[in-house]
Parts: structure tokens; sequence; C-alpha cells
């Protein structure tokens, strides 16, 4: 969840509130969910949040959504705008993976080192939340003074204009931030430690993202801005770009920045975007409408209202809203433009559940009838683990990931290859040994798989406790699955039931009574024909056959399956099917 | 009469006349002294004998006494060693007398400074000198110490001066203790008794099964046992705790009506994520918090589901419903995950993939194993089971929701439950409950909840409401029970003392 660093002293300033100490604030926060987290060592807050309100993310919006909670500012509120002086003009070499663009003015600004933090901070937090770590949209922020327009052509001739362009890997050189020298951008990517950061992001790009003026190349999206117009708390007036994969996400980012920078006494200039097909008009702080029935929010919430209290409750959260009568009653509401979690006319119903305070509202026991139940296949699991525990097994209770060295190798099984497009594993495979169902990127070693079989585990089990009193006589029931093409999700699975017996006497026969005893109370048929396994000595190992089906196997474990796990006693055990007892 | 073995020669051994200790009695019959108490007691009972009981000293000589009553004290040993070698005439060096008497270590000081105590004789520069000129009562030949030694030893210390034990305590090589002596004699019924003659009943150690069909069983007596000693633990069988609670928990959900749901852990990101209305570039969706199988595409996916999870993604739901700007492919929604919530089994069971098309009202759940790409540590693990549960009504409303988990989490003792407005692509309205840890006190996560957005109930062609919750299992057994490392109980770390001893959960 998104963590935002925020100064209360600001935050007092922002929202007109200095009576309010820094206690009283976290509960206010807290009552609009952002959780006091700790304080940087600067003494800012650190305010986590859930990652719905990302208009939130800078002391702005959160003084902006405080002053709504403390009743001093009601409804939608749009800032003025300036007309356009400035053009983008987006020309046909852009790279057609980073297609989009936007941008605005903002001018008369007073930034103290505070102000530029915020910002800076927004920014950062932007790209990590709704642009996707950059990938789908990247914020540059420039000092306006130190750009120099071309004349604008076309629809937006006589203007000052700026080029969103697409150049070669080394087709150009400037001086990025935190450097001395001229690169090119290919260069950027490889000696600047921000390029090493978001090389992957246009490795794949023909041609790489650039900006221009009328000087030169100065930004390079979405890695890093030049030198040339770096942002200081002297800046005055700044252009803002963004570029991106997606129209709406990158206007989104600018409307919350832009909110921002009016709260910070900003004047906002509107920039056109020429697209060599069309032209839009930026940044769009026109609202979002949504129409919501009176009755859904009755009925969503539990609670009755009048529609004078619900156009309250509505522009208490800082939305507008007009109450319409025509047959049924419903409500027009405008969403300001900062707002990018109102997708639906729910999250209109929402608003009103926390602006009348969700926890005012009284519990009740939904007054319908159902009757409950248990599944066939847990309450046989149940069952069978119920009878195992009765016959002196501890159940135990195992990962279903393991990797392939405890699966396979350790218990003397080769690893089968599971690469290939297609696996149909070998019906007359060991029990054990069918291909693996593997982790594409795993966590660690030691989780790499899912278990094709759980003696490995119970065996682990054995290892890790060899200090403890025997005799230990485990059991398990749980998963196990190997890869099968045939299968839908191409993964076969099965509840697997697992016995072992380590005690100084420990022989088959001892782990054969106990399967009897289990089969006995289960209604099965039991046979037990001589059969091969690695994991197991010759002679003294045998399928399990239940009901005429081949399901499991039984015997007693290797010696260098048991010096392998450091057991210095004997160990019989058994694993079958759960589903062999239905 | 008939009485047991030890009783009979107790009686025979007692005298009417005279008391006898406990203690010498045990030796008069070469038996356990405790075995002759208990037996004193049994006749007592029966008023054949009386018990005195009386506190009385005892003393023992220490491993150093012991040592000295055999080998002699060191002093004495010294003064024999300078009178053998003429140290009555004239002092010989220490160094000669040391071997001579057998001194070792410590032995030589010890005898030196009692040597001078005993006004044996002088020690001058490194040299002894006997002379017993030191009073009428200084006599090696006959010391008191020694004597008090051999005395304590025969069991005689009774008899001793009490300050020659003060003197052998503080040198450490006796030690006094209370202990309580018995005496027993024997009464007139007692003599009555002995006197109309007592046959002896036989002592068997154990009860088998000769002498329960010979019907014997009925004249003898069983040895008794300490009952009160420790017998190796037998630990038998056990549920796992884990299970245990998941018993709990189902036990508490049927009650309330839910039944239980079941499918796939390995399924397709389309059940796991897209029907939940998860854009397919949320953060979540990276390998970082998801386990991805290496496995071809899904089969099969149901193409109208399919097409309309993507229109809600798209375009969203309703008139005036708005969709992500996200990219949305079926490649993506056909990848092979290991299920990271059991909420993928309600969107199995919403879509009447699983069990048919359902009308409300229903209640459903599952209490099943879910993997997470997370850190390892003493409360997260990479798989842990998620308690799911939804309720499926005409009209539901957030009063009905709180009411449920109200209900659910009051029959595990968390009786404060509190509701904080939360987000979730999948909920609207969403709520995190918080509950009060049982030993810390403080307010924890205990699960999250919401009311299933249309955009997820849309496409699953669902026309009621549902809500729906979940929570780890796993933190329920902590908050309940008040484990700190989960890892002590599940997975092949595990610890078998920790299971073999855990409460059990009821």
């Amino acid at each position: 969840m998104p963590v935002v660093d925020v100064d209360p002293d600001e935050l007092r300033r922002l929202t007109g509130h200095d009576e309010k100490d820094d206690e009283a604030l976290k509960e206010d926060l807290f009552a609009l969910g952002l959780e006091f987290e700790g304080e940087t060592e600067d003494g800012l807050l650190q305010l986590e949040f859930a990652p719905d309100r990302l208009d939130r993310l800078s002391v702005e919006g959160v003084a902006r959504s405080l002053r709504y909670q403390y009743g001093d500012d009601r409804g939608v509120y749009i800032p003025d705008t300036n007309d356009a002086d400035w053009t983008i003009e987006v020309e046909g070499s852009v790279p057609d993976e980073r297609p989009y663009v936007t941008g605005a003015v903002v001018r008369g600004l007073d930034l103290d080192e505070a102000g530029l933090e915020s910002l800076i901070q927004l920014q950062e937090k932007l790209h990590a939340t709704m642009g996707r770590k950059r990938a789908k949209g990247a914020i540059g922020v420039h000092d306006l003074t130190m750009l120099k327009g071309a004349s604008a052509t076309g629809a937006s001739g006589g203007r000052k204009s700026i080029r969103y362009t697409g150049i070669e890997p080394d087709g150009e050189t400037f001086v990025p931030l935190d450097s001395d020298r001229e690169l090119t951008p290919g260069e950027v990517l490889t000696d600047h430690p921000t390029g090493e950061t978001y090389a992957g992001l246009v490795a794949d790009y023909e041609r790489y993202p650039a900006i221009y003026d009328d000087v030169g190349l100065f930004s390079f999206p979405p890695v890093i801005n030049g030198t040339r117009t770096e942002v200081e708390t002297a800046s005055r007036d700044l252009f803002i770009e963004m570029t991106g994969t997606d129209q709406w996400t990158i206007d989104r980012m600018l409307n919350i920045v832009c909110y921002a920078l009016d709260a910070r006494g900003g004047r906002v200039e509107r920039v056109d975007i020429d697209y060599p097909d069309r032209t839009l008009d930026r940044p769009d702080l026109s609202t979002d409408r949504k129409t919501v029935g009176h009755d859904r929010i009755e009925s969503l919430l539990g609670v009755s209202f009048d529609p004078g209290e619900v156009v309250d409750l509505l522009e208490r959260a800082g939305l507008d809203a007009v109450a319409e009568e025509d047959g049924t009653l419903t409500y027009e509401v405008a969403v300001p433009p900062y707002r990018v979690d109102v997708l639906h006319p729910l999250d209109v119903v929402d608003d009103v559940g926390r602006a009348y305070g969700f926890n005012d509202l009284e519990p009740r026991y939904p007054d319908v009838g159902t009757i409950g139940g248990r599944h066939e296949r847990s309450r046989i699991e149940d069952a069978a683990r119920d009878a195992l525990v009765g016959l002196g097994f501890e159940d135990m209770l195992n990962f279903h990931m393991t990797s392939e060295a405890e699966n396979y190798e350790r218990m003397g099984l080769d690893t089968p290859s599971a690469h290939d497009d297609e696996v149909t594993p070998d019906p007359d495979a060991p029990l054990g040994a069918r291909p693996p169902v593997t982790i594409t990127e795993p966590y660690s070693e030691d989780y790499t798989m899912v278990r094709s079989w759980a003696l490995p585990s119970l065996t682990m089990v054995l290892e890790r406790n060899t200090h403890r009193a025997y005799p230990q006589d485990l059991a398990e029931i749980g998963l196990a699955a190997h890869r099968d093409d045939g299968a839908n999700t191409r993964v076969a699975e099965r509840r697997t039931v697992a016995g072992v017996l380590a005690r100084t006497d420990a022989s088959y026969e001892d782990a054969k009574g106990k399967l009897q005893a289990l089969c006995r109370v289960f209604d099965v048929d039991l046979s037990t024909p001589p059969t091969d396994h690695p994991s197991f000595i010759d002679g003294r190992t045998a399928s399990i056959v239940i009901d005429g089906d081949e399901v499991g196997v039984i015997g007693e474990l290797h010696p260098r399956v048991l010096v392998e796990h450091d057991l210095e006693l004997p160990v019989a055990g058994f694993e079958f099917r759960l589903d062999a007892l239905r | 009469m008939r009485r047991p073995e030890t009783e009979v020669a107790l009686l025979e051994a007692a005298s009417a006349t005279g008391t006898k200790t406990v203690e010498s009695l045990a030796t008069e019959l070469d038996a356990d002294p405790t075995a002759v108490t208990n037996a004193a007691f049994e006749l007592a009972a029966d008023g054949l004998v009386e018990v005195e009981a009386y506190s009385a000293e005892a003393v023992d000589l220490t491993d150093e006494g012991d040592r000295y009553r055999e080998a002699g004290l060191p002093e004495l040993r010294l003064y024999r060693a300078a009178v053998d070698a003429g140290a009555e005439d004239e002092a010989v060096s220490i160094g000669e007398l040391v071997g001579a008497a057998g001194l070792e270590g410590p032995e030589v000081d010890i005898a030196l400074s009692n040597f001078a105590r005993k006004g044996f004789g002088d020690i001058e520069e490194g040299a002894v000198r006997v002379d017993l000129a030191g009073g009428p009562d200084v006599d090696p030949e006959d010391d008191p110490e020694a004597g008090a030694l051999a005395a304590i030893a025969d069991g005689n210390a009774g008899y001793l001066d009490g300050t020659v034990l003060d003197r052998l305590e503080d040198r450490g090589l006796a030690s006094r203790t209370e202990t309580t002596v018995r005496s027993v004699t024997l009464t007139d019924e007692g003599v009555t008794a002995l006197m109309e003659g007592i046959e002896t009943a036989e002592t068997v150690g154990a009860l088998t099964p000769e002498l329960l069909t010979s019907g014997e069983w009925a004249d003898v007596e069983f040895a008794d046992y300490n009952v009160e000693a420790d017998a190796e633990t037998d630990y038998g069988g056990r549920k796992h705790v884990l299970r245990q609670t998941a018993d709990r928990v189902k036990d508490v959900l049927v009650g309330m009506g839910f039944s239980e749901m079941e499918g796939p852990h390995a399924d397709a990101e389309f059940w796991i994520n897209d029907c939940l209305f998860m854009p397919q570039d949320h953060p979540a969706r990276t390998h970082w918090d998801q386990f991805a199988l290496d496995v071809p595409p899904m089969r099969e996916l149901p193409d109208d589901l399919v097409a309309a999870v993507e229109s809600a993604h798209r375009e969203g739901v309703g008139a005036d419903g708005d969709g992500y700007h996200s990219p949305w492919t079926e490649d993506v929604a056909k990848g092979v995950d290991l299920r990271g919530h059991t909420t993928s089994l309600s969107m199995r069971y919403l879509s009447g993939e699983q069990v048919g098309d359902l009308d409300p009202p229903q209640r459903w759940f599952s209490v099943e194993k879910v993997y997470r790409n997370d850190t390892l540590d003493p409360t997260h693990l990479l798989e842990f089971f998620q308690i799911e549960g939804w309720v499926m009504a005409e009209e539901l409303s957030v009063r009905d929701l709180m009411g449920t988990f109200t209900e659910f989490y009051e029959r595990f003792g968390i009786t404060d439950i509190q509701f904080k407005p939360h987000y979730n692509p999948y909920t609207e309205p969403s709520f995190e409950l918080f509950g009060t840890h049982p030993e810390t006190g403080e307010m924890v996560e205990i699960g999250n909840s919401g009311i299933f957005r249309e955009e997820v109930l849309g496409p699953l062609g669902v026309e009621c409401d549902v809500m729906a919750w979940g929570l780890a299992l796993e933190r329920l057994l902590m908050l309940m029970y008040g484990f700190e490392d989960i890892r002590d109980v599940h997975g092949t770390l595990c610890d078998l003392d920790r299971l073999r001893t855990a409460e059990v959960v009821h």
C-alpha cells in the first residue's frame, strides 16, 4: 500500500487549522483511512493508505481531503486555467510503444524547500502507482524559463512549441540530471545510475522517446530529464510533460499534479497537444458524471435517507449532486477530475457511506436461511485423518511446495524433465516419479515445484526431529500434483495419504498392519503385490491395490534414503490416493 | 487373619514391651525401610501396633569426613610422621614430613593448622617440632574428633559431645539433618492376633490371566507401585493443531448455514484475478506476489464468460460505468498460477461453472491453502490457509455484512470487532476487520471484507448482492492461542515436541 510522507506544519497551513496538534491530526487522518506508520528522520508523518485515492499522494491532496472532512469545503472544486500559450507537437517518429503525451504549464509559484520536496515526492509516488514504475506513465517537470519554444506550426500556429519525437539511441547528446557530461540516450542507459534503473523500459524500442525545444534535446522520457531545465526553489513557472502508454492515465496523473500546484498558489495554463490526427486541450479538468439511484444507496448501506441528506453527504465527500425525481429518485453526481477511483455508481455509494460514517451503522444478521454442510472430499479426508490418528499417527501438515532435490533426488528418484511442450506422464512410473509442476520464478531454491508425493515431506520431518522421542509415527493427508497436459490446468492434482513408522524395529509388517486397519474401516479391498521402487528396499516393497486399482506403494525405506536423511533407524511407510477410500 | 508378608514379619519382630525404630526393624527384617514404614501404618490402622514419631537429628559423614575416618585426620598423620622422624627432640622440615604422612594438596594446610590448634607442637620457619606440653587433655592417641568420625560411621553420633560435632561440621567433615524417627510397639490386639495365628498372603507383581482364571487373585496381595513417579509419556497420535483450528472454523460456518467449496490449487489467472476485476497490470499480479507455473496456458475457459470479463475490464459495467485503462489479453488470463486466494473458488461457484447456477439465498465457504510469494518470517509463510466465505441474497447491506462477521468472530471470543473502510479492486464498499489481540491488547487486522462489485458479479451472471470476506487461519490460531512462530507447527521445519504438546483446540 502507498505511503506518503507529510509535514504536519504544512498540513496545518494548507488546511488552515493551526489549532490541531499532531495527535489530533493523526486521529482525523485515521478517520480518512490514512494510517500513521511512523515518523521520518525530519519529523514528517508517514501515512499509509489503500491505493484508491491516489490524489492523496502529497500533502496538498491530503489537506484537501481533510478540509472536506472538516466541512471547510463542500462540493466539486475546479481550478481556473489560462489559455494555452504552448503546444506539444507529436511527431510521427514517436516510438509506437509509447505514443501518448500530455502536459500543462503552471505559473507564479513560490516554492520553498518543503514545496519542492512535496512536488518531487508526488512525482515519485505517482510513478510508483498509476505510472506502474514509469512504464505506463512518466512525469517530467521543467523550469519553463529555461525552455525556448519553437514557433508552432499547423493548428497552433503562432505560439510556442516543444516536440515529442523518437530518435536513434545515439542520435543526439544532452547532459542528464546528476551528471556533468554530454551523453547520448544510449549511453545514459549504460553509464548513468538512473539510466541503468530504467533501461528495461526502453530496451526493446527501436527509437527512443525524446522531447526537444528550440535549443535541442532536454528530456529523455521515461528515463531522465536534462540538467538545463532542472527545477529549483527559485523556479517560478513550470512546464509539466507526461508520456505513457495510455492517454487517460497520464491525463489523470497530470490532473493530480495540477491540483497540487494550484493548492500551492500556482496558476494552471493549458497546453495544446498536437497529434498528427487530432488536438487535445490539456489538462482536462471536466467532471465525470455518475447516476446513482436513491434505492441503491439505501439498500447498500441499510439506512433510510432524505434526498437532502444524501446531497449533503455527497457534497461533504467533495462531489456535486442534483436529485432528480423521474418515477424513481436518482442523483446526478459530478466527480472531480483528480479522482481516479470512481468507475461505477457503486463507488459514489461508498463515498456516501464514508461521509455518513460506517462505524455509526448498526450491525444486523441477514434474515435469510440456508442449510450448511461439508464437501464430500473434505469429509472423507477428515474421516481418514481421524482413523490414522486413532492408529497412533501424528497428523502432519507440510508445505505443498518443495524442490527437485527433496522430492526426487534425496528419495533416490531421477528428476524427470518437465519442459516439453506436451507432457503426458508415464502411467507405469513409480509413485512420486512423475514430471514436476515447476514454479516460473521461484522465491528460493527450497521451493521450486509442487510436490509430486508426500513421503519426502514426512522423511524431512523425521530428519528434522532425530533429537525427539521415538517412536515417531507420522501421517499426512494433503495435496500432491504432477504435470499432465491432459488436464485443463496442465496440472493433475490429487489428495494423497502418506504414513511413516520410524522406530528401532520398524518393519514392512508394521506398515501393512496399519494400512490393513485403515482399509478395513473404509470397507475397501486391499492387496499388495510385490513391486520395485527406488525409494524402498527390494523384496520389501509392494504396490497398494485398492478395489482392483493400483493407487500407491508400501515398503521399508531404502537405507540409502535413510542415511541421506541422517536417520539411524529403520522406517516403514506407505502412500496412496485418498480417493481410493471412497 | 491374613496379612501381607512384610506385615506378618513386622508383627513378629515387634515387641510389646519395648519400642523398636523402623530403621532397626528394617535392618532386622532385611527389608526396605519405606516398605516397613508402610506396613507399620497398615498395621497401626487396624490397631495391631502403635507407631510413634519423633524428630531426631541424623549425623552423617561427608565424603571428606569418611576419607579421614579411614586414612586418619591429616593433623594426626602429621603428628605420627613427626614423632617417627624424631621431631620430639628437634624440629624436622615440613617438606620431609609431608611425604611421610601421605598428605596431598589441601591436606597439607589442613594438617598444619589443626596440628597447631590442637597443641601438638610448634611450627616455625618451615619446620615442625612435637611438644605435647600444651595441657593434660592433649592426647593425639585419643583425639576426640577422630573418635567422633568413627562413632558417626557406627551410627552412634547420639552419644557425642555437641562441641566436637560443631567442630566437625565447621571442618566440613560431618553434616547434621533433622529426620523423623518412627518407633513401633506391639499393642495388646497385636499380641492377641499373633497368638491366634496370622497367615501370610502372597505378594505378586502383575495380575496375570492365570491368576484371574484360577481364582488365586482372591488370595494374593499386589505389590505397591510408586504411583507418584512419572512414567514415560505416550504421545499417541494427534490431529494437527492447525487442522483442529480449521475444524473449529468449519463447525462454526456450517452452523451458520455455509456449505463448503472445493476446487483446484493450480488455476488460470482468469479465475484467480481477472474475474475479481483485478487489472492485468495491477502490481499484485507480478511474480513478486504470486507463483506462476511453468506450464502451457490453461486449455479451456468458458468463452462467454471470458468475453464478459474482458468487456468489464475494458468498458466497465452499467450505463455510466468505466473500465480500466489497462491492457487486457486472454493470454494473460490463461496463464496458470498457484492460487493466491481461494476467492478463485468463489468465482467458479458464482459463475455456475462448479455446481451449476445458484439462486439466492446462498452461503458458501472454504478453509484451504493459498500461495503467496511473500517473505518467510514468523508470521508469514509461502503457503497458508485462507478462510473464505460469501453470502448471496437479493439485497444485502453493509449492516448485514457487519452482523454476519460480528456473529462469526464472537464464536472465537473476539467481541469488539471494528470495521475500517478499505479499498479492494473487487469489493465496494470494502472493510478491513480489526479485533483486540488476547495477549498484547493491540488492535490487529483479522480479516478483509466487502460487497462484490458489479464489475465482478455482472460478468458472472449474478443479479443479486454477494458479500464476502477472507482471513488467514494461521492468524486466527495465533490470536486464539498466542503462537508466536508459525513455522514451529506448519511445514517440514516443525518441531514434533511442539506439536505433541500443543494445547488442544476446542
